[in-house]
């Protein structure tokens, strides 16, 4: 009779379920700042902290399944590098969560409109971080290296607005100083943003080196 | 002919580089199976064991009950020529010499000690315990044997436990102590390799890691061959290891590599508990 070690699969295809809706509730909480910006509602921003709060409940809640896996069922190989992957995908994934929340703030703190220029690139950014986020969860729930790879090379997008967002707020600094606090708060949010595609891209890395058993640098 | 490599990258034989002041056994494999296959009359118990053992390693053998793993071990000192209708083929180098060929089974089990899944000391003393193999060659001197004993006693992490009830009888012990009793025995017959047989699996933890101890310090003069059923021993006492499954060595590896990334995709199978 062939054994499939089935406590062991059962407990992990749990742990693999709580790491889709933890990710889901980072890339809800993403949009909802996003719009919270967009639309100057700052009661929406004050949701984000709290969606927050569970993403990083659920962090330790996996991690603890992930430890007692260690302890009780004594992984090797490929179940040992899932399990550590397990552990890197909720550290970034509470990382990305804690940039939506960076981003509610600003939405809080931003008075009147943000010119539309800049409100598209951060939308961009966002947008993409959610992409990513969808995009590296499936590849980890396929167990496909390449989805990973892809998902990774989205980070470059982000790593471009973050660029000339930049750029476009220094020259604004320059030109119209007045505007200089709401300047440095846009370049700040799109600097978390920018972070957040780095913390996607970990969890990318951490992706191949489960299914390939090697560690491969995306996006140097 | 069993070649030394120099650091000028040629090769001198044995003697050659003896002579030159090279130690001869620098880099050769303390033992060498070469397509070894073993028959229990028409059963083929082993299918082509390409094996080797370095000096001072630890070498973890692993597998299903059945798979070949013990008759394997007990091969390489010969046990099963007791048992009728075996037939081994192939070749086994101790230091480069065959010991199916011409070499003397008693002088092969000094050189190549067996310690067994049951603690199984002698009904005697703990002192006439380890002192009985080098008795049974002749040696008489008392203060040589008083020597011998604490010697291997103290090299089995046992003299500090047993030094002031040697004449007690050794069946008094602990299951754990008559374990190390039984390491001490093999020790005393100064061999170069020790074949463990699942030497901790009638043991409790404290007993299992105190063997386990010993043998990272065994190694150090010793070539240890482990059987074990315990993946994680495997893991935490040998430098390599091997995976039998129905006669063949499946995939021969670092344990490192074994254990996090087996290149077999039957080694991964079985480490990971998939098999059965």
């Amino acid at each position: 009779m062939e054994n499939k070690r089935i406590i062991f699969s059962e407990a992990l295809e749990r742990v693999r379920h709580d790491i889709l809706a933890m990710s889901s509730l980072v890339e809800e909480g993403l949009g909802k700042a996003l719009s919270a910006l967009q639309n100057n509602d700052k009661e929406l921003a004050k949701t984000v902290r709290e969606g927050d709060a569970v993403v990083n409940t659920m962090q330790l809640t996996i991690e603890d399944a992930a430890v007692i896996l260690i302890a009780t069922q004594q992984p090797v190989a490929r179940d040992l590098r899932e399990i550590f992957t397990i552990l890197k995908i909720t550290v970034n994934l509470e990382r990305a969560g804690d940039h939506a929340v960076h981003l509610a703030k600003t939405a809080i703190k931003l008075s009147g409109k943000a010119s539309f220029r800049a409100m598209g690139r951060l939308e961009r950014m966002v947008k993409t971080g959610q992409q990513m986020i969808r995009a590296c969860i499936s590849a980890y729930l396929k167990q496909d290296a390449e989805a990973a790879r892809q998902a990774a090379a989205m980070d470059d997008i982000i790593d471009g607005e973050h660029k000339k967002l930049s750029e476009e707020m220094l020259r604004l600094m320059k030109k119209r100083p007045e505007l200089l606090k709401k300047a440095l708060r846009f370049l700040h949010t799109s600097g978390d943003l920018e972070r957040m595609g780095d913390h996607i891209t970990n969890i990318c890395e951490a992706i191949i080196y489960m299914i390939e058993s090697r560690h491969e640098e995306l996006n140097e | 002919m069993i070649s030394t490599e120099v650091l000028s990258g040629e090769t001198l034989p044995p003697q050659e580089a003896a002579a030159c002041g090279e130690n001869p056994d620098l880099g050769r494999n303390k033992v060498d199976v070469k397509d070894l296959d073993f028959f229990y009359g028409d059963f083929q118990a082993l299918k082509k064991i390409n094996f080797s053992l370095a000096r001072q390693e630890v070498s973890a053998l692993i597998g299903p009950s059945g798979c070949g793993k013990s008759t394997f071990i007990r091969i390489l000192n010969r046990m099963n020529d007791l048992i009728p209708s075996c037939r081994v083929r192939g070749s086994v180098l101790l230091d480069g010499e065959d010991i199916y060929g011409d070499m003397d089974v008693t002088e092969l089990r000094t050189r190549v000690g067996m310690v067994f899944q049951k603690p199984n000391p002698f009904n005697m003393s703990i002192f006439d315990n380890v002192a009985y193999g080098k008795r049974m060659q002749g040696l008489r001197s008392r203060r040589k044997l008083e020597e011998l004993v604490e010697k291997s006693l103290t090299r089995a992490a046992l003299w500090g436990e047993v030094k002031d009830r040697l004449k007690k009888p050794a069946l008094s012990l602990s299951g754990g102590q008559q374990q190390r009793l039984c390491i001490a025995r093999s020790i005393a017959m100064e061999p170069e390799i020790i074949l463990m047989d699942e030497p901790t699996s009638a043991l409790d933890p404290i007993a299992t890691g105190k063997i386990e101890e010993l043998i990272g310090e065994l190694k150090m003069d010793y070539s240890i061959i482990l059987v074990t059923h315990a993946m994680h021993q495997a893991a935490r006492v040998s430098g390599k290891t091997a995976f039998f499954l129905l006669g063949e060595l499946i995939e021969y590896n670092d344990t490192k590599t074994l254990f996090t990334n087996p290149e077999d995709k039957r080694t991964e199978d079985y480490i990971s508990g998939r098999f059965g």
